[in-house]
């Protein structure tokens, strides 16, 4: 695939925090691409470094305390370095941001509307007239029963699944290219999180996006996503096409991963996998692999060294392991 | 509710003031006057009726608008405070202006960069502010700057009124909406500094960031208002304090304000003036509070619905 | 799990947590403030002039080795008179608070706790005096109530903060009666006492202490005022306000009477509200609350 068709391109992405107990670097070296129309689902635990990353790819990092390092070109915009004023002008436009809880996402002073239509008059120049029309269409789009007597409420005055489609749709406003979720359906109800993640599925195919899903949920990822990326400790160690990397995944973690989470298939009563032991202390990273304290398959090489991204042959599969699972394909790869 | 509470008060206020001594025909008589004569001009005054008696012709009058004949000096009352009123309220205007004008936007800045130059400046100093009692930063005032400059200070009502020469009028009150303008800076400034720092962390000013919004524009629009609460409440305390309090600064500098006009009239036995200017006072904290109660209505909505 | 999580957060953080220690300057103040109480309870023991005694030699006369602080317009020495001044100054914000905390503060405990009848009762009573501008009700009281009395002073302006301690204290121990813990102790058949004294005054003391420390300000500034009405202590006593007040006519002549009471008065508040402050941010109090 040609740079010109890459959406987005992130490059040896590394953010390392300054705190008090020592330097802490919550993403470390990071590389992928996103291509247009495609969904790509990040997923790890908490403290993967998976909402690290991608606020620090949106550029929203400010903090004194924070470096960041390598590369991401958004359009061809390089994020990582810019100024707050130039990052202005692709925020809400170009990629835009919805984040986990609709409670403190939106100004509980400020009626929905406003919120939504503000991005149209004060970047795009609309007049209030046009705005508020497009932003009642946004609230219809995202499937808000009679918009235009909701565009004056309050967030307060609306549940949770509500509040999260006005999200959706304040975010949608400025038609950006790259919608970057952060766990957005975490807070919700379950059956609300379907429905707001067929939403956004919908939406996306509507408004031709690419859409970063970024979640702990494998349940999300298997059947929203295209493309996967696995996070742990702050680095890839696995990523793919979302089957390449369900069925036929390398990396110990992501087995366990997947393990530990329910299935359906599962007969009941399963019982699931914990992975043993706890995430590492990002401020105290061993050397060598991070997985390796807890994985079964772990060799003395894994704890000394610490394994690179390598392809597994088949294209955009790669991994990081020095003792990978044995390859699943068969003669039908 | 509130008729409850200005009834509760106009109680309050006459029992207080007839509790105290002081003797009203003393001062009109001179002491050693015959006992006759005293008893006489108590009659006269309505004064020999009980207690009780004398409130409700008092409110009686009230209702019908008369607040009564000074016993004092025979003027009607009405006269004697109704030149007062106006000039609190303009002390009040242009303190507040000032001091929200000023206290906003230092509030801003020192939010957006917290322990910078800025802040730390102004946090160092407004705290030495106020620690620094009204009387004495009047008096020091007058000392290092208003010899010199020869601003009006002292000296036999050196207040002009409005109607006469606005330019003068605003000069004789400058030196004391100044001072209490700094006074509710220190206050505004600290609590709307710090409302705004922890406004600012929340995740919908994130969300607003993402979109691309100046910082100008989040500040003012999406800041500001969740912050304004306390703020608000603040104010409303602090001009309620200012009509009822700032006598002392009206004294200090020779403002015929409602405080000296209390002041003068506890001095002389003045129980109707003394008495009406309390009501005046009290009803009007109670409009203050009022007002900044409406305004946080309108600015946070969800304290009502809550 | 949860030292990661903490770990992210702390990094996550805007700044990094600003450490509550309570400083140098803080204890400067407690220092600087118990030198004050020092000197005003040991006064007769210093070396010290005797603050009454009148010399017309040196009227007016600038700071120098045998004054400090210079003399009046009546030759009395001005540091003997700032140094016994204190006492008013202190006696007053400590006593006013002892009766305005004394009676406010368990009163307004007990009916937050309590409510009930007790509580609408008691509330009532006093949101209407709050509601009565108290300072105009201290003058005209401490006018006709002659002769002047620290003491009357002092009971004057600590019934006065009475409601205020209460309304205070009463809203701080409603938030904390509601928490889960309290209804947990209260479950656990603790009894009223023991609830109010463990898990209650605890919690509500921060709130108090601040604000006590604020009424002390208060009153030292309202003895002030009230000297500037001539409603303080007679003369010759002295007390800050007092100085001040007489200074008024003198300024040209004789600054420094303005100045060192004024100096000593600024000085005191300072390290008042600088102690308050710091032990609301170590204690986590906002602003607004009080």
């Amino acid at each position: 695939m040609s740079q010109s068709q890459q959406l987005l391109v992130v490059k040896d992405l590394a953010t390392t925090f300054d705190t008090p107990l020592g330097p802490l670097p919550a993403v470390g070296g990071v590389s992928f691409d996103l291509n247009q129309n495609e969904t790509l689902g990040i997923v790890g635990e908490s403290g993967s470094g998976k909402t690290v990353l991608s606020r620090t790819i949106m550029g929203l990092q400010q903090r004194r305390n924070v470096t960041v390092t390598g590369s991401v070109l958004l359009n061809g915009f390089e994020v990582v370095g810019a100024s707050e004023e130039e990052k202005r002008k692709i925020w809400g436009l170009e990629v835009a941001m919805i984040f986990q809880d609709p409670m403190t996402s939106l100004n509980p002073v400020m009626r929905i509307g406003k919120q939504i239509d503000e991005i149209l008059r004060v970047r795009l120049g609309m007049d209030r007239k046009a705005a508020k029309a497009r932003a009642i269409e946004l609230l219809e789009l995202v499937g808000i029963p009679s918009p235009q007597d909701r565009y004056s409420v309050f967030p307060g005055e609306l549940s949770g699944g509500m509040r999260q489609r006005v999200v959706i749709a304040t975010a949608l406003a400025g038609s950006p290219k790259l919608l970057m979720a952060d766990e957005p359906t975490t807070g919700l109800d379950v059956t609300i999180q379907a429905q707001i993640l067929n939403l956004l599925e919908e939406i996306k195919a509507r408004m031709e996006m690419s859409v970063i899903l970024v979640t702990h949920d494998l349940g999300v990822v298997a059947t929203r996503t295209s493309r996967v990326i696995v996070m742990y400790a702050g680095r890839i160690v696995e990523m793919g096409t979302t089957r390449d990397v369900f069925s036929h995944h390398r990396m110990p973690y992501t087995r366990a991963l997947l393990e530990g989470s329910p299935k359906v298939s599962n007969p009941s009563h399963t019982r699931l996998k914990a992975i043993p032991g706890r995430p590492p202390n990002l401020l105290n990273l061993a050397q060598g692999c991070s997985f390796a304290p807890r994985c079964s398959f772990a060799t003395d090489r894994c704890r000394q060294e610490r394994p690179e991204l390598e392809s597994t042959g088949t294209p955009g599969h790669s991994f990081a392991c020095w003792n990978p699972l044995p390859t699943t394909r068969g003669a039908s790869a | 509710m509130l008729i409850g509470i200005v009834f509760v008060i106009t109680v309050g206020a006459f029992y207080l003031i007839h509790l105290l001594p002081g003797d009203p025909a003393v001062v009109i008589l001179g002491t050693g006057d015959s006992p006759a004569n005293k008893a006489k001009l108590y009659a006269q005054l309505g004064l020999n009726k009980p207690i009780y008696q004398q409130y409700f012709v008092w409110i009686n009058n009230i209702i019908h608008g008369r607040l009564g004949n000074s016993f004092i000096s025979g003027d009607s009352v009405w006269n004697t405070i109704k030149g007062a009123i106006p000039i609190d309220l303009e002390m009040m205007v242009i303190s507040q202006i000032l001091a929200f004008a000023t206290a906003i936007p230092l509030a801003m800045r020192s939010a957006k960069k917290p322990d910078g130059l800025l802040d730390r400046i102004l946090s160092a100093g407004s705290f030495t502010l106020l620690s620094i009692p009204s009387f004495i930063a009047i008096v020091l005032l007058v000392l290092f700057v208003a010899i010199d400059l020869g601003v009006p200070h002292t000296g036999v009502s050196s207040y002009v009124s409005l109607g006469t020469d606005w330019i003068g009028n605003l000069e004789s009150l400058s030196l004391p909406s100044i001072v209490l303008a700094v006074g509710s800076f220190v206050v505004y400034y600290r609590i709307l500094r710090s409302d705004l720092i922890a406004t600012l962390q929340e995740e919908y000013i994130t969300m607003a960031r993402s979109k691309g919004i100046s910082q100008r524009r989040i500040m003012w629009r999406h800041a500001l208002r969740p912050s304004s609460v306390a703020l608000l409440g603040t104010a409303g305390v602090n001009i309620g304090g200012l009509l009822a309090g700032g006598f002392i600064v009206q004294f200090l500098l020779d403002i015929p304000g409602l405080g000296y006009l209390l002041i003068s009239s506890i001095g002389l036995s003045d129980y109707l003036v003394v008495q009406a200017i309390v009501l005046v006072v009290a009803v009007g904290v109670i409009l203050i509070n009022f007002f900044f109660d409406f305004l946080i209505n309108i600015v946070d909505p969800r304290i009502s619905r809550e | 799990m949860f030292v990661q999580e903490t770990i992210e957060e702390v990094a996550l953080a805007d700044r990094p947590e600003r450490k509550k220690k309570l400083g140098v300057l803080f204890w400067i103040c407690v220092v600087w403030l118990a030198i004050n109480l020092i000197a005003a309870i040991f006064a007769n023991f210093l070396p010290v002039e005797n603050p009454l005694i009148q010399n017309y030699n040196a009227i007016n006369s600038s700071p120098s080795w045998h004054h400090l602080f210079g003399t009046d317009d009546l030759g009395r020495d001005i540091f003997a008179r700032v140094v016994y001044g204190s006492r008013v100054s202190i006696e007053a914000g400590l006593g006013a608070m002892v009766i305005g905390f004394g009676l406010g503060a368990p009163l307004g405990m007990l009916a937050a706790y309590r409510r009930g009848k007790f509580d609408s009762i008691l509330t009532m009573f006093m949101y209407i005096f709050l509601a009565f501008p108290a300072i105009i009700a201290t003058i005209a009281i401490l006018s006709f109530w002659t002769p002047r009395s620290l003491l009357k002073i002092i009971v004057v302006i600590g019934v006065a903060s009475i409601p205020l301690v209460y309304r205070v204290i009463r809203t701080a121990t409603l938030n904390v009666a509601t928490k889960d813990y309290v209804i947990a102790a209260k479950v656990q058949g603790a009894t009223d006492r023991r609830i109010m004294i463990k898990e209650l005054l605890p919690n509500v003391a921060p709130i108090g202490v601040s604000f006590l420390l604020i009424g002390i300000a208060t009153v030292v500034v309202l003895e002030g005022s009230l000297a500037f009405l001539g409603l303080s202590v007679n003369p010759p006593t002295p007390s800050w306000g007092n100085m001040i007040n007489e200074a008024r006519t003198i300024l040209q002549v004789n600054p420094w009477l303005a100045i060192f009471p004024s100096l000593a008065m600024c000085l005191f508040l300072l390290c008042l509200n600088f102690i308050g402050d710091r032990l609301r941010s170590h204690f986590d109090v906002s602003e607004s609350k009080l």
